[in-house]
């Protein structure tokens, strides 16, 4: 019977390189502050280690996120979640007119504001969707609700977007 | 005619590339199609700033070794002593400082934990208690998930955290129940504080004294006055007043380990009676039968609504 140690630093390691960074990303939609979320990924990460003879490292993922939901609670400050779009700038061909190309850079403002203006509850979900890429089973792992649960805060989200966008 | 005819997943599959060719048909002449393509497409041009696992990595490190390196009593042992046995002082390091207990049930499964203090935690199926054993005595905070009857000896202020919500007492008995989308606690004795979160990010605090019981469901907060003096669920028996049928499906499937299909079902409906936790189909006749919801049961666990 093979049983990986937590403690052991390799198997940290690769707990660590697996996750971090979903982990990160998730609190930052949360609260809209980089450095904040970084700070709660590191606590969670020392926990794991202080802790690491009593976690089964195959428990080791829903440990880590079942604390980053808790610790969240009393953060009450949120700040914008700041989307780039880089990507639009390399995207833009010299065919657009100048005129196109500010129609584009107008719409995903207005995207941005939305999503922004998203219930805590829809964005995170909507943006591990489209900015992580998750499947909706791994996000409901993440948040800790049902992949129809997920589905639901995904549709919903995408229904307030359109409304908040067609309203401006 | 309704403003979304699709369903309350509709969306979401058709992002993630699951709907049928009929399916995507009728969305391509809906109303909306376009926009929602439009928006779509525009979340593939957003990224958020990158991540740096080397240097995250290395700043934990960082942090673990320099708390190690804090204990004085460590500098002073010659590296020798720990390969002898025994040596207690080796013991109250800081890697034993922040050990936690962990404690959860399956499904069907419950649980009683004593704390320390000898306060008593009842643990209902598939819920998650977390906390830590030292210092307790004036540090009496624990994580949880699920549902769980607490019975708190007077003392420092105790606190509960959940996803949902947050609950602080002095010394009393309350019930908490937190999971997904649905947070709800009931005191049975003494006092109790209730902190949740509301939308717009602003918290909501609540006191409860014995009788009162207190709800978040969809963001709507509910109060209402209760009798008994401890929870039935604690003597076999589920029971739930107004309560939305998903909140009781869920308790059924954790309680039995089911699989319930409810697609096409109104699932916000409220249901008032319980359910015993000793034989599947009278639980199931009891939940359903009211509602006027027939249903079939599958192969073993599965059970699908109609």
């Amino acid at each position: 019977m093979d049983k990986k140690s937590v403690c052991e630093k390799k198997n940290y390691e690769i707990i660590f390189n697996n996750y971090s960074e979903s982990m990160r990303n998730y609190m930052y939609y949360k609260c809209g502050d980089l450095q904040q979320a970084e700070d709660l990924v590191q606590d969670a990460f020392i926990k794991l280690w202080n802790n690491c003879e009593k976690v089964i490292f195959e428990k080791a993922k829903s440990y880590l996120f079942t604390l980053a939901n808790n610790a969240f609670f009393n953060e009450v400050a949120h700040k914008k979640v700041v989307l780039n779009h880089q990507k639009l700038n390399l995207k833009v061909s010299t065919n657009e007119t100048p005129q196109f190309i500010l129609e584009e850079k107008e719409f995903m403002a207005k995207l941005t504001r939305a999503i922004d203006s998203l219930p805590p509850k829809q964005r995170e979900v909507f943006l591990l969707s489209r900015i992580d890429k998750k499947k909706y089973a791994e996000i409901a792992e993440i948040t800790g609700i049902s992949v129809k649960a997920v589905e639901k805060r995904m549709s919903q989200a995408l229904v307030i977007l359109r409304e908040k966008i067609g309203n401006v | 005619m309704r403003k979304e005819s699709f369903d309350e997943t509709f969306l979401a599959r058709w992002v993630a590339g699951e709907l049928t060719p009929e399916e995507t048909h009728a969305f391509k002449e809906s109303k909306h199609y376009l926009e929602y393509k439009r928006i779509n497409e525009g979340m593939d041009l957003l990224e958020i700033p990158s991540y740096n696992h080397e240097a995250n990595l290395a700043k934990l490190y960082n942090t673990i070794d320099t708390k190690a390196n804090t204990t004085k009593v460590k500098k002073l042992i010659p590296y020798w002593v720990y390969r002898v046995a025994v040596v207690l002082i080796v013991a109250l390091g800081i890697l034993f400082f922040n050990r936690t207990n962990d404690y959860e049930t399956n499904y069907g499964e419950q649980e009683i934990v004593t704390l320390p203090d000898n306060s008593k935690v009842y643990l209902n199926a598939n819920s998650i208690l977390d906390f830590n054993k030292n210092n307790w005595a004036n540090n009496r905070v624990l994580d949880f998930n699920g549902e769980a009857f607490f019975d708190v000896e007077k003392g420092t202020k105790f606190s509960v955290k959940s996803e949902e919500g947050l609950v602080e007492v002095l010394g009393t008995e309350f019930n908490i129940i937190s999971r997904e989308d649905y947070f709800e606690v009931k005191c049975h004795e003494g006092k109790v504080k209730v902190s949740t979160l509301n939308e717009n990010n602003t918290t909501t605090t609540t006191i409860l004294t014995v009788g009162d019981a207190f709800r978040v469901v969809e963001n709507m907060v509910e109060k209402w006055k209760f009798k008994e003096d401890k929870p039935t669920w604690l003597d076999g028996e589920s029971s739930f007043k107004d309560v939305p049928l998903t909140q009781v499906i869920k308790s059924l499937e954790n309680q039995y380990n089911l699989d319930v299909n409810s697609s096409s079902v109104d699932l916000n409906k409220r249901f008032t009676g319980s359910f015993t936790h000793n034989d599947v189909k009278i639980a199931l006749q009891t939940v359903f039968g009211p509602m006027h919801i027939s249903y079939s049961i599958d192969n073993d666990n599965t059970i699908t609504l109609k």
